[in-house]
């Protein structure tokens, strides 16, 4: 009984195609119910995120028809008129198996790497599973393909560092202070980007966070939403001292901070570390701020040059991986994996 | 109750049938940290971005070699091996190995290893150099213990300011390259910059209190002559009260960033650079 995979994606169709053929969380239960109730499957898993929707099937029979039936039951649910040929694709063995491990991996996500893919692919196998829609086949393959996704994690780099400026920011506190949960955090100027990272550091445990902002309604508005405090724009300079990180991203035309008000700033901290993190553009803090002792500043080039980097080396491994995914898939078919043997698999549509 | 009293102990018995020299066996360590000071180059170019296990592996095999070296050494002149500065140096650097094997048992820690191999190294060469090590006298003065306590504990005490010396060189490495948005800085592994100091600030506590319990037995010492006039004790009370000023210094900051880590650093290569020559300058320690 061969595995099966219809759906589309982020690489083969727009955010107006998947959300239209997305499937409700709450309506999944229903649409694996409906799939084997038709007939044309004899087990099932529907992972429906915002970058995929996906049918992993087995059942027995010819594998070319079975896609057919598959597809045709994906465009009828969803009432589509078109026969969606360049956005779905349609996967037998082994590429059916080696997409699914690619999912699991983070390989064929929108961020590579990513490792939130997994525990979505874990949790739509869990509705599947308590619904009694899996059997032998299917139970096999993803559990072996969670342990592809361990496997390619601890062995490869491509689920290593930070790919978004805001935990690039994170990263780079890790390498100063030894624990964030006694580190206080000042925002100045609440944009998205500087409240992206203040929440980035407060998921790593982060003491707490000033807001600090021109308009003091949305300073206050910000710093209620990060259970912070607000601080009137005039009197940051008078919460410097007990501040570790500084996150800024103000819409001023000239410098906010610059070395000769950070001076004696910095001798009242007595040599603590200080990290800024510049996001605004024009930049909010003079560069030469960070020739100070015990300073260092980071602005958005920066940040994004880092988080290139580590994509590069994401990259990189993707080689690695693949090879990794094959010999994996190729141990999970057996001898049938063989083209000699089997005759070739069946990939229709992008993927 | 059945082994006979004029047997040697059984440890000594083993040491006197292994077919190398003390000498040798201290050689094959220096060998370990030559080839543990070269691997660090290559993780220093990898951008320690990879644990280094074999590192360790490699410092801890050296350990083995340098223990063997010290053990046969005391056992065959049944004393504690810190009479001349061969023996002393072998005494600094096994301490500075041992405490980093220990601290190694955390895995960011173990590139203390990459940046101490080659003072290791360094030092091990100069250690080897024959007039270092003058033939012992047909009875060396034991002094009843208290020299060789005396000696052991000041020469612990520069094992962890060597190994504080080697943390400060890694909190250096790590502060240059956040300063200055090298790459390296966030791949690596190494741990953050302020928990190197705190490590840094508990060596320098540790070694101070060893250098200050080890000067002080010098009042347990049999007098041959005028303790304070003598060169190496002078230099003694100039390196505590350096290890003072930084342990006050840390006190009383709580973070001493860069400047206190070149301090550290610069405090141990004055006790390396003239160690060996106030040692020579000295009546009682010669």
């Amino acid at each position: 009984m061969p595995l099966l995979c219809v759906g589309l994606s982020h690489h083969t169709s727009p955010v107006e195609v998947r959300e239209r053929f997305a499937f409700a969380e709450a309506a999944v239960p229903a649409v694996l119910q409906a799939l084997r109730e038709s007939g044309v499957v004899d087990e099932a898993v529907v992972l429906s995120t915002c970058n995929r929707v996906e049918i992993y099937a087995a059942m027995g029979g010819d594998a070319r028809l079975a896609l057919a039936s598959l597809r045709g039951f994906f465009l009828k649910h969803h009432n589509a008129t078109g026969t969606l040929d360049k956005e779905l694709y349609a996967l037998s063995e082994p590429q059916s198996i080696e997409h699914l491990f690619k999912v699991a991996s983070g390989l064929d996500s929108m961020v590579l790497g990513e490792t939130e893919i997994l525990g979505q692919l874990k949790s739509a196998y869990d509705v599947a599973r308590r619904g009694g829609h899996t059997g032998a086949r299917l139970n096999k393959t993803f559990q072996r393909a969670f342990n592809v996704a361990k496997h390619i994690r601890t062995e490869t780099s491509i689920q290593r560092g930070s790919v978004s400026v805001a935990n690039v920011a994170v990263e780079l506190a890790e390498k100063i202070f030894s624990a964030l949960h006694d580190r206080q955090v000042m925002v100045l100027g609440a944009g998205d980007t500087s409240e992206k990272v203040a929440r980035a550091l407060l998921s790593r445990g982060a003491h707490s966070i000033l807001v600090s902002n021109r308009s003091f309604d949305r300073a206050e508005a910000l710093a209620k939403e990060l259970a912070g405090r607000a601080v009137h724009f005039d009197d940051w300079a008078r919460e410097f001292e007990r501040v570790d990180i500084v996150i800024s991203s103000t819409s001023a035309p000239h410098y906010v901070l610059d070395r000769k008000k950070l001076e004696p700033l910095m001798r009242a901290r007595r040599n603590r570390p200080l990290l800024l993190v510049d996001i605004a553009v024009p930049r909010d803090i003079e560069p030469e701020c960070n020739f100070l002792d015990d300073v260092y500043l980071y602005n958005i080039d920066d940040l994004q040059a880092i988080a290139d980097d580590y994509l590069k080396q994401r990259q990189d491994e993707i080689a690695e991986c693949e090879r990794i995914i094959r010999e994996k898939a190729a141990a999970l078919l057996g001898p049938k994996s063989r083209p000699d043997l089997q005759g070739g698999g069946l990939a229709f549509g992008h993927k | 109750m059945g082994q006979s009293l004029l047997a040697p102990p059984p440890s000594r018995l083993q040491l006197d049938h292994v077919p190398l020299t003390d000498r040798q066996f201290f050689l094959l360590a220096v060998v370990l940290y030559g080839v543990s000071m070269v691997y660090s180059v290559f993780l220093f170019r990898r951008g320690f971005r990879e644990d280094s296990r074999v590192n360790y592996g490699l410092l801890a095999a050296a350990l083995v070699f340098h223990t063997i070296a010290m053990a046969k050494r005391g056992f065959s002149f049944e004393r504690c091996p810190v009479n001349n500065l061969f023996e002393a140096t072998l005494f600094i650097l096994w301490t500075i190995v041992a405490a980093y094997l220990l601290l190694g048992a955390w895995q960011r820690l173990r590139f203390l290893g990459a940046f101490a191999s080659p003072a290791l190294f360094a030092v091990g060469v100069f250690a080897l150099m024959p007039h270092l090590d003058p033939p012992p006298g047909p009875k060396p003065d034991f002094g009843g213990g208290w020299i060789s306590l005396h000696a052991a504990l000041v020469l612990l005490a520069y094992g962890a300011f060597g190994l504080g010396a080697a943390g400060g060189a890694m909190y250096l490495t790590q502060e240059h390259d956040l300063k200055y948005h090298k790459m390296r800085a966030i791949f690596s592994l190494m741990p953050p910059i302020d928990r190197m100091e705190l490590l840094i600030g508990k060596l320098l506590v540790v070694g101070f209190v060893l250098l200050t319990a080890g000067l002080a037995l010098t009042a347990k010492l049999p007098r041959q002559t005028a303790v304070f006039s003598d060169a190496k004790t002078q230099w003694s009370l100039l390196v505590w009260a350096v290890y003072l000023a930084l342990v006050l210094w840390r006190w009383r900051v709580t973070q001493g960033g860069r400047r206190f880590a070149w301090c550290v650093v610069g405090s141990f290569l004055f006790v390396l650079l003239t160690f060996w020559g106030t040692n020579l300058m000295s009546e009682l320690h010669r």
